[in-house]
């Protein structure tokens, strides 16, 4: 059989395509590697889904390697097995989607043109997209509605252009703690936005409301309310989908990709065959299966012969911060304590900002409650105020004052992490997955000025918690890669010298191959990319309707 | 209490110290060999239940079962083979240290030897590593879902006003 469409990976880039083609009557099949899950498998159980990682492979069995470039250019080796360094986000249908917090902003014009507004910066390869935020502007707003966005516009500095005057869903509920974060955002000068959500607050598209039961990022939502690729799309369409099934390489001729390759959970290998194959396994992962594909058409992998597959590659920049607010300090302390409810509130003052007359890209600042993870809060409380480890009686003491007593808010800073040469996917010559592939490698290199213009956004942050009487106030600001938001590795742009794919995601050197997850981004924006991916996979979805409907015509 | 020697000492046993520790942990005893002389055996799992309510007092009047969560961890295919040598090995190296100081293993100390000697590893950096380990998994078992077994009727979670996420696991994750 030959499918008209292959999708390899079901996540936030490859859904929307399933979702696109097989409602306009295409056949289409999706490759995924992990199992499927329903919204009654999913649970709170912090110890399976966040102590022992259920959705992640385990990594004695599959890994990466990460080969770490400090500033004096020395590279240091870790094999992510030995340092338990992992960087899977969630290996099932619908991808780590479903286990996001569904924090989602859009890319702003600017976003789209770093390189004309900002200038080069030495050492990043900053380019503008071959599209702006008007091309991509549509399918913001069609995920508004597809997907499901909740949230109240708040007009500022750096809104967007808008195609419709709000979202299509009222914002979440939020913990009557807001109001003083609002209070002290005034008294700065600082616009408080309330932050919009992929979470449906009311029943809606087939789907439960948000149930308000407080564990969202990093676990399977049982009502269905977030919008994840799986719930969102894949669940709403008819695209067969293959669990379970790893593929391992890419077969092509000179001109187009003739097969898929794929290992089912017993090792057995299958071949699929389609007119058109679309890879979207996440960023890494997507660059590591090109480059294990290389054959006598493509020696360097497959769509390599420009050299740039796994090429600048990102994370998002900057870091966390928080502050603890205790019932001493605090006459609200019910409304503090109130369970469930969220906090929901972003900054983006200085999302561009100028220091000493020099005009910075900055970013984006989301705060939100501590996650209710019992466990991890319990285990933050290990050590005293002189950093010395405590145990005992005083420790006992400590995790029941701090924990039922007080509370912490915490906040993230986005800001762009900027592509270099430095940073870049290989694939590992010496250590294999238990499929006998090699590994992907994460080179991995952190510019300066992502630290500059993170620390500028956090200081702005620990203003607005000092000014609420937050004690403990605490920030980090690292070039520490966020595994969850990846980006980069098969850029797209107009030169097939410097990128990977055409502006449609297909790949240069090849007809029939596009990728559609985060690897296509040559910079990442200052917010994180969900929202991005879906659009983007939208719009191309767009295309390859048209073109399947010339090729099936032809 | 005494110090059994029974079942444990045998020359393929000692022929290395990681083959011997990863054979006996958790069966009966371990051998504590200060200086390369032997001392004698002591039993593993009650060290560890009298290492736990000293990091966490608040265990034992919460009647949380965390040994026996720990022995559930050691065998858990998810937790790195790594970790549980460590594991292993720190309860061999926190009897040597009792030993070296009060020529007694830890499980026969009064309780101001223990701290002391829990507070003479941790200025080691072995021991601060393996104090961490060993709390964050007394504070897994302490706030685990009841499913679990080793938090019986959600008392650590009771002690802490945690009301628990819904839907709660139907079933444990092992």
């Amino acid at each position: 059989m030959i499918y008209d469409i292959c999708i390899i990976g079901s996540g936030a880039g490859g859904a929307p395509i399933a979702y696109e083609l097989s409602n306009a009557g295409f056949n289409v099949l999706v490759l995924e590697k992990g199992k499927d899950y329903k919204e009654e498998d999913f649970n709170k159980d912090e110890l399976a889904v966040c102590r022992r990682e259920i959705f992640t492979p385990p990594l004695k069995e599959e890994q990466h390697v990460i080969n770490e470039r400090d500033a004096d250019g020395s590279i240091t080796r870790y094999e992510g097995s030995k340092y338990n360094w992992n960087f899977w986000n969630g290996s099932m249908v619908g991808g780590s989607s479903n286990l996001m917090s569904g924090f989602f902003h859009r890319m702003k014009p600017n976003d789209f043109k770093l390189k004309s507004v900002y200038g080069e910066i030495d050492g990043a390869n900053v380019v503008d997209w071959p599209i702006s935020y008007e091309d991509l502007e549509p399918y913001y707003a069609e995920i508004e509605k597809i997907v499901g966005v909740s949230g109240k516009i708040v007009k500022h500095r750096f809104l967007e252009p808008r195609s419709t005057p709000d979202f299509p869903y009222p914002a979440l509920a939020v913990n009557g703690i807001t109001q003083y974060f609002d209070e002290a955002c005034k008294s700065l000068a600082y616009e408080s936005i309330p932050t919009p959500r992929a979470i449906l607050p009311l029943n809606a598209l087939g789907r439960q409301g948000c149930s308000y039961s407080n564990f969202c990022g990093s676990y399977g939502c049982a009502t269905g309310a977030k919008g994840s690729a799986r719930a969102a799309l894949l669940q709403r369409c008819s695209a067969t989908i293959i669990t379970e099934a790893f593929v391992y390489k890419l077969e092509s001729d000179d001109k187009k990709v003739t097969k898929a390759h794929y290992y089912d959970k017993n090792r057995v290998s299958h071949i699929v065959d389609a007119k058109i194959f679309v890879v979207a396994a996440q960023a890494i992962e997507s660059s590591r299966l090109l480059l294990n594909s290389k054959n006598e058409f493509f020696p360097n992998g497959l769509s390599n012969n420009s050299g740039q597959v796994g090429k600048n590659l990102i994370f998002s920049a900057g870091g966390v911060g928080s502050g603890r607010f205790t019932f001493e300090s605090l006459s609200k302390q019910k409304e503090l304590m109130q369970a469930g409810l969220f906090f929901n509130r972003s900054l983006q003052d200085w999302y561009e900002y100028e220091d000493n007359d020099k005009k910075y890209k900055g970013g984006t600042i989301d705060f939100l409650f501590e996650h209710t993870n019992i466990i991890s809060r319990a285990t933050k409380e290990f050590y005293d105020e002189n950093g010395e480890l405590i145990w005992g009686e005083k420790l006992s003491a400590k995790i029941h004052k701090n924990l039922t007593t007080s509370r912490v808010l915490t906040f993230e800073v986005f800001n762009d992490w900027l592509p270099s040469d430095y940073c870049f996917v290989s694939v590992d010559e010496k250590i294999k997955d238990k499929f006998d592939m090699p590994v992907g490698a994460i080179n991995l290199y952190g510019h300066p000025h992502d630290i500059k213009v993170g620390t500028h956004l956090a200081n702005k942050a620990v203003k607005v918690l000092q000014e609420m009487g937050a004690s403990d106030i605490s920030m980090s600001i690292s070039s520490s890669p966020p595994p969850n938001l990846v980006a980069g590795g098969c850029r797209f742009g107009i030169d097939p010298k410097t990128s990977v794919l055409d502006t449609n995601c297909k790949a240069h050197e090849l007809q029939n191959l596009y990728v559609t997850d985060a690897s296509f981004m040559p910079t990442g924006g200052s917010v994180p990319y969900t929202w991005t991916i879906y659009a983007n996979s939208f719009r191309v979805a767009k295309h390859l309707v048209s073109r399947l409907n010339a090729l099936n015509n032809y | 209490m005494s110090l059994n020697l029974s079942g444990v000492y045998s020359p393929i046993f000692l022929k290395t110290r990681r083959t011997f520790l990863k054979s006996t942990f958790c069966t009966t005893a371990l051998i504590v060999l200060p200086k390369s002389e032997l001392f004698g055996a002591v039993p593993i799992l009650e060290t560890i239940a009298l290492v736990q309510e000293d990091l966490l007092p608040s265990i034992r009047k919460l009647d949380i079962n965390s040994s026996s969560y720990l022995s559930l961890i050691l065998h858990h295919s998810r937790v790195a083979d790594d970790e549980k040598e460590f594991l292993r090995n720190g309860v061999q190296w926190l009897n040597e240290e009792a030993v070296l100081h009060y020529k007694h293993p830890y499980i026969k100390l009064s309780s101001s030897q223990r701290q002391n000697i829990l507070q003479i590893i941790s200025k080691q950096r072995w021991g601060d590593n393996w104090i961490y380990t060993m709390l964050t998994y007394i504070v897994e078992a302490t706030l685990s879902d009841p499913i679990y077994g080793a938090n019986r009727d959600g008392a650590g979670l009771k002690w802490l006003e945690h009301i628990p996420g819904l839907p709660q696991p139907k079933e444990p994750y092992l």
